[in-house]
């Protein structure tokens, strides 16, 4: 199976930009995911993928043939591109039973009846639904429906799989077990997946490699680890997981390390540079509430860490761990915790390299801005 | 959908083994079959609706008969309108109908919707039902049926005069025309009213009523303004399709010389012996203006009422209001208009056709007779009407509804540049009354080149396509709404399978849309039926409808004919819809 090379994709909608030169590379049998909140540009790009919509310029190319391209001006349609495809809402046609929902597409490609049968039934049985070939969809649950969407796609053996919020209409515990069963299949398949969707849980814990969008433009690139543990900008900080935002001004660099002037109260921290800061430059200052540690004002703190002393406000005991609500300055953080018992003013203790820096130019969208207001 | 795609590639490829590759799909001049539909249909629509206009356009500006050698550009025309035929009058007489016709239908129709949906009157569902009488029932069958009962000499003026000595009423006056055409009207305007009031919001009664309001002063606060923008829209409506009516005119107005923009049309086209095309091209012009204008306001209007509407998931009932004694006065009133407006002068029609003499001076049930049908029966040129009434109305169905589905599928659910175009193009004929149809394809076919129009004159095909197209507005509003219920996904899924633009149609697309084509298929069918108007230009000895006939026969002095042919038009088409129903109904359960 091929690679699929999306380069420089831009879409206009009446004169509105909402993808912004976005490229990327899915290499062949990744489970490769397009992470954003509504409105990113996610479902644009999948949409370009599939050709039901034709980006303003770009080139998408999937093994050796071109689908789009500027120069030749190139646009393949949807139907000849051979790709498998599952919508949010499943999009099973109603009128037909499963068995010719799956023929379809094999009626299509003039697949001989004997071999449709056979197809049918294992894409069925590959989902766990080949007993009910002769119904309708309606008078299936929506996760059965959601299965038979997928057999529908995988039936005839596509290039890519591209998977729209597949599982969004599910409810909560349907979900999860949806999510280890679909990964499962896939990485049996070794099908290049696509998979579109706005829960950060379902990108970490399914992907090989998430795409983070944000207002038209792809923010980073990575594992799903590297993603968590190294955001590239406060944006995907804020949006993967939780994070606590602080601003600063950068004193000095010496080697791999920044001093950096924590603006609230002034506080001069030392912090590992992997961006290029010069002196003098504004930052926001990032650290994960469960990377950092909160102990009583007497302790004596560990040597190289970061030590700031805030004021609990609140405590909310949340199941596997405490989360507390503390006031720093004027600002509220947000710390998870062991230890239910602690009241009053506490040491909020930040290893060295539980914190990242980040320029403060960074553009942050308003519904970012929300999200980083209510964990900050 | 630009380039050409490798076309050394055989069209389908299929191979043994697991490996099965999307289907190529031939493309003509590097374009696929998609967009030669696209073209297609815009092409249709468009000359379908140009067919009548520029033929008018073109003879309202020249200075002899269009079909003639040398015409020569000039205004002429439009200043004879104006100095000669008294075009100035006529409009003054059309303007002073449309207006009081417009406010007798609004008083009529607007108390009687907030009464009928609001109110806790009894024998709502049997007003509400009995609001779609003209959907079976012409307007032309209407004034036959109120000339047969309350005209000079009709069975209840006779009635009135006997006892009384005197009628208080003229019906062949300006006003007695508005009063019978608001009747014909008033069901429309109330279904704009009816449906706004079903959908307003219960929750803001309830408010009031917690505050402490009645509900009178719920009424005067609350429901009332509320339905400012459909009153406002059915003003609109109800004025545009008074100035394009025929029927009440040239029943009642014909005979006493008064005469409004349609009948105008009708005596400057057929009945004057030399009939000047200038001026019957430059008053079709004029008139086309007049419609065209009042149509672009209603759809301005449409889309701002649609603001006014919150749509939610579910829609709360809204409460009845208790009315008191005063509710039976509203059953008196609607009572009256239902029963006088329309069931009197229909059954009294339909009375007539089984008797001779039809006066309360003799009793009707000793001159029963069947002669009024067997004239009809005997006379193949009449019975030929029906015949051609009934092929007109079922190819003409079928034709339609095709073509609004396609229109729809194409303006809906393609990338196609200009299906906006199309959807202006399917509604157009809204503005176009069908005198001016008439004319306009009558012109087109007398112009067409290469001896097209004279295959097409005089035969049913003109009849069709002239029907046809007063019909499509219809059929596509019908479909439209339709198409909307259906996702997106379904199509694109359908795409991203292998299908192209026209096996998405046809596999899943067209399948889903057979309930709403079946519907729009009923309804085409009895709007046909019922239609006459262009037909009064297109017609010719052989190709008479059940409406030019009627007509006819009309002019002979034939009335007991008339309302026998009537009678079977009602019941042609009462027996379709009861039938239609049925079968679709047993469609659904399947």
């Amino acid at each position: 199976m091929p690679d699929v090379v999306v380069t420089n994709l831009r879409k206009e909608f009446n004169g509105n930009t909402v993808l912004h030169e976005v490229s990327f590379t899915i290499k062949d049998g990744e489970f490769f995911t397009l992470l954003g909140p509504s409105g990113c540009g996610k479902s644009t790009t999948l949409a370009c993928l599939a050709g039901l919509e034709k980006p303003t310029s770009g080139g998408i190319t999937v093994g050796d043939t071109v689908f789009v391209d500027d120069k030749s001006r190139k646009f393949v349609p949807p139907e000849e591109r051979d790709l498998g495809m599952v919508f949010q809402s499943y999009a099973l046609w109603p009128h037909m039973t499963l068995f010719q929902n799956l023929a379809m597409p094999l009626n299509i490609r003039k697949v001989p009846k004997a071999e449709q049968k056979q197809l049918i039934h294992d894409a069925l049985d590959k989902v766990g639904l080949a007993h009910l070939a002769k119904r309708y969809p309606h008078q299936l649950s929506g996760g059965q429906q959601q299965r038979v969407a997928l057999a529908r796609a995988l039936v005839y053996s596509p290039k890519v799989l591209l998977l729209d919020e597949p599982l969004s209409n599910l409810d909560a515990k349907l979900r999860e077990q949806a999510r280890v069963w679909l990964k499962r299949l896939q990485s049996d398949l070794g099908i290049t997946t696509v998979y579109v969707t706005h829960d950060q849980e379902e990108a970490l814990a399914m992907s090989d490699r998430i795409a983070v969008m944000s207002n038209g433009h792809m923010m980073q690139i990575a594992t799903p680890h590297e993603i968590y543990e190294q955001p590239a900008t406060a944006e995907v900080a804020a949006f993967i997981g939780r994070s606590n935002f602080l601003d600063g001004t950068v004193v000095s660099i010496d080697g791999g390390t920044a001093k950096v002037r924590l603006e609230e109260r002034g506080e001069v921290v030392n912090v590992a540079v992997r961006g290029i800061s010069a002196a003098g430059e504004d930052v926001t200052v990032a650290f994960r509430p469960e990377s950092v540690r909160l102990t009583a004002s007497g302790e004596v703190p560990p040597e190289d860490a970061i030590i700031l002393p805030v004021e609990i406000l609140t405590t909310s005991y949340v199941g596997s761990r405490y989360e507390y609500d503390l006031k720093y300055g004027a600002k509220t953080l947000i710390v998870d915790s062991q230890k239910g018992a602690l009241t009053g003013q506490a040491n909020l203790v930040i290893p060295a390299d539980a914190i990242r820096l980040y320029p403060r130019t960074d553009v942050i969208s308003e519904e970012l801005e929300e999200l980083m207001a209510v964990t900050a | 959908m630009t380039t050409l795609i490798d076309k050394a590639q055989p069209d389908h490829q299929v191979e043994k083994g697991p490996d099965y590759p999307a289907p190529r799909y031939k493309r003509i001049l590097g374009a696929d079959r998609g967009t030669w539909i696209f073209w297609a249909t815009i092409i249709i629509l468009a000359a379908l609706v140009l067919a009548p206009v520029i033929p008018t356009i073109y003879q309202s500006l020249i200075d002899r008969p269009l079909y003639e050698q040398g015409g020569l550009f000039t205004l002429q025309n439009f200043v004879n309108l104006f100095t000669e035929a008294d075009f100035g009058i006529v409009a003054l007489n059309t303007l002073v109908f449309a207006v009081l016709t417009t406010v007798l239908t609004l008083v009529i129709a607007v108390p009687l919707a907030i009464v009928v949906v609001r109110t806790n009157i009894p024998g709502r569902r049997i007003f509400g039902v009995s609001m779609q009488w003209p959907f079976f029932i012409s307007s032309l069958i209407l004034g036959f049926g109120w000339i047969t009962m309350y005209g000079p000499a009709g069975f209840v003026s006779t009635e009135v005069r006997r006892l009384t000595g005197g009628v208080p009423w003229d019906l062949y006056t300006i006003p007695g025309m508005a009063l019978t055409e608001a009747v014909a009207l008033a069901p429309i305007a109330y279904l704009f009213c009816a449906n706004a009031l079903r959908n307003s919001d219960a929750s803001l009664e309830g408010a009031a009523q917690t505050v402490g309001a009645g509900p009178f002063r719920i009424l005067r606060s609350v429901v009332i303004p509320m339905l400012r923008p459909p009153v406002v829209y059915s003003f609109i409506l109800v004025f545009s399709m008074s100035i394009e009516t025929l029927s009440i005119p040239l029943l009642y107005g014909q005979p006493v010389g008064i005469t409004v923009f349609s009948t105008f049309l009708y005596k400057n086209g057929l009945q004057s012996i030399n009939p000047d095309y200038g001026i019957l091209g430059a008053a079709s012009v004029i008139i086309l203006l007049v419609t065209v204008l009042l149509v672009a306001v209603q759809a301005k209007l449409l889309k701002d009422a649609k603001r006014f509407v919150s749509v939610r998931g579910k829609a709360t009932r809204p409460r009845l209001l208790e009315l008191g004694w005063l509710k039976w006065v509203f059953v008196v009133v609607i009572t009256i208009y239902v029963i006088f407006g329309a069931a009197i002068p229909i059954l009294g029609l339909v009375f007539r056709s089984f008797t001779k003499v039809f006066t309360p001076l003799l009793n009707p049930f000793e001159s029963l007779t069947m002669d009024n049908y067997m004239r009809i029966i005997e006379f193949p040129v009449y019975l030929a009407s029906i015949r051609n009434s009934l092929v007109v109305a079922a190819v003409g169905a079928v034709l339609v509804s095709l073509l609004a589905t396609l229109a729809v599928i194409v303006a809906r659910r393609s990338t196609f540049r200009y299906r906006r175009l199309i959807e202006y193009l399917a509604l157009a004929p809204q503005a176009m009354p069908g005198l001016i149809i008439g004319i306009g394809l009558f012109w087109a076919f007398a112009f067409a080149p290469f001896g097209l129009g004279a295959l097409i004159q005089g035969t049913l095909w003109a009849i069709i396509i002239g029907f046809g197209l007063r019909a499509l507005p219809s059929a596509y509003g019908s479909i439209s709404p339709a198409i909307m219920q259906i996702g997106e996904e379904l199509d694109n899924a359908a795409r991203v399978s292998g299908a192209d633009w026209v096996r998405t149609f046809t596999r899943i697309l067209g399948k889903l849309l057979t309930p709403a084509f079946i519907a729009a298929m009923i309804l085409t069918f009895v709007v046909m039926l019922k239609e006459y108007s262009p037909a009064i230009f297109l017609g010719s000895a052989q190709t008479n409808v059940i409406g030019t006939t009627m007509l006819e026969l009309w002019v002979q002095g034939n009335t007991g004919s008339v309302a026998a042919l009537a009678t079977i038009q009602i019941a042609i088409t009462a027996a379709f819809v009861f039938v239609a129903g049925l079968l679709t109904r047993g469609k659904k359960d399947a």
